[in-house]
């Protein structure tokens, strides 16, 4: 009686954590494909490709004076779009924003950069989850997310009976996760 | 199960979407009853630091990397205000760049000694000062981008 009680835990707990492992697949993924983008953000933005582009353009301190110098610098560009806003970064460089797009207008050196912004859809939003940028309901089905996680970690200690199970040589390995991320702590927190 | 497999990927791709449409108002967004000019807030910037007040303006710069402050322009030439938070508290869109910010918060004053004075005022190709200035941030609870 005893005996057939805990096959049927052990069933139990092994087809949990078959498929609360495959419901988490998705989410893990979020989290470990950003994870990687968020930690190198220093080195690569995964967030958003942004791109210069120089363009020469004659006599642009006389034609900043015009009255209609905006419409026809876009025209000159080949740029689509209408100006949303102006501003004066500083004596020499004058911005000019359309959509995605920031022209640097430097009218002493006749020239034009022009800065272009495009978010990166699948990291962008990956990152947007990763650091909870949505909160609300977010931040309830993450941490549901991390609850499974917690009794994936759990559940994975029983998944297995006899010489390979935690009890054995195995064990070690679960130790070395333990001991890892300490030595981490102690060598650059202490 | 083709039909589930299908109809996760739809509810998938609609999350995916529906986040950015939420993504203009973060943290709630501003309290537009509290609406202060920038000017009149730098011109007695000690009422400012306990009390909220929402300022607004044009988004000129925002950090390329995490999104963690933007630049909002004031009514005065050249001069800038900055938004700052904690890393990771509120991201703020490098789409945002031309849209107008209302952002609801407190002023923080940062007292920079001479050198760092100085330094600013080089980027800005502005010249040097012999005291020290301060320096304002806004530490916003919760702001609103508009088109």
């Amino acid at each position: 009686m005893t005996k057939s009680k805990s096959i049927k835990w052990f069933n139990l707990n092994r087809s949990l954590h078959r498929d609360i492992g495959y419901f988490c697949i998705g989410m893990t993924l979020v989290f470990a494909i950003s994870g990687i983008a968020l930690n190198h953000i220093h080195q690569w933005n995964s967030n958003y490709n942004v791109t210069q582009k120089k363009v020469k353009v004659e006599f642009l301190e006389t034609k900043i004076k015009q009255s209609n110098f905006e419409h026809s610098l876009l025209a000159e560009l080949n740029e689509q779009g209408i100006i949303k806003a102006r501003f004066w970064q500083d004596e020499n460089t004058l911005k000019l924003f359309i959509k995605n797009k920031t022209l640097f207008v430097l009218p002493k050196q006749n020239l034009i950069i022009i800065e272009e912004i495009k978010p990166r859809f699948l990291l962008r939003n990956l990152n947007f989850l990763h650091l909870n940028e949505a909160k609300k309901a977010w931040t309830w089905f993450s941490d549901f997310y991390a609850l499974l996680l917690i009794f994936l970690a759990i559940s994975s200690l029983f998944m297995v009976k006899g010489k390979k199970s935690v009890t054995g040589t195995r064990g070690f390995i679960i130790l070395a996760g333990f001991i890892a991320p300490a030595g981490f702590v102690f060598y650059y927190a202490s | 199960m083709k039909y589930c497999f299908k109809l996760s990927v739809v509810i998938g791709y609609l999350l995916m979407f529906g986040i950015n449409v939420y993504a203009k108002e973060i943290n709630g967004g501003a309290d537009m009853s509290k609406l202060t000019p920038i000017s009149k807030i730098l011109a007695t910037p000690e009422n400012y630091y306990k009390q909220p007040a929402t300022i607004s303006g044009t988004v000129v710069k925002v950090c390329k990397k995490r999104g963690c402050w933007m630049q909002l322009a004031t009514d005065k030439a050249y001069e800038t205000l900055t938004i700052k938070v904690p890393d990771g508290e509120m991201v703020f869109p490098m789409t945002a760049m031309g849209k107008t910010a209302y952002a609801t918060g407190t002023l923080k004053a940062i007292e920079m000694s001479l050198e760092q004075t100085n330094q600013r005022l080089k980027m800005k190709a502005m010249p040097a000062v012999t005291k020290p200035m301060t320096l304002y941030r806004f530490s916003p609870t919760g702001v609103t981008i508009v088109d």
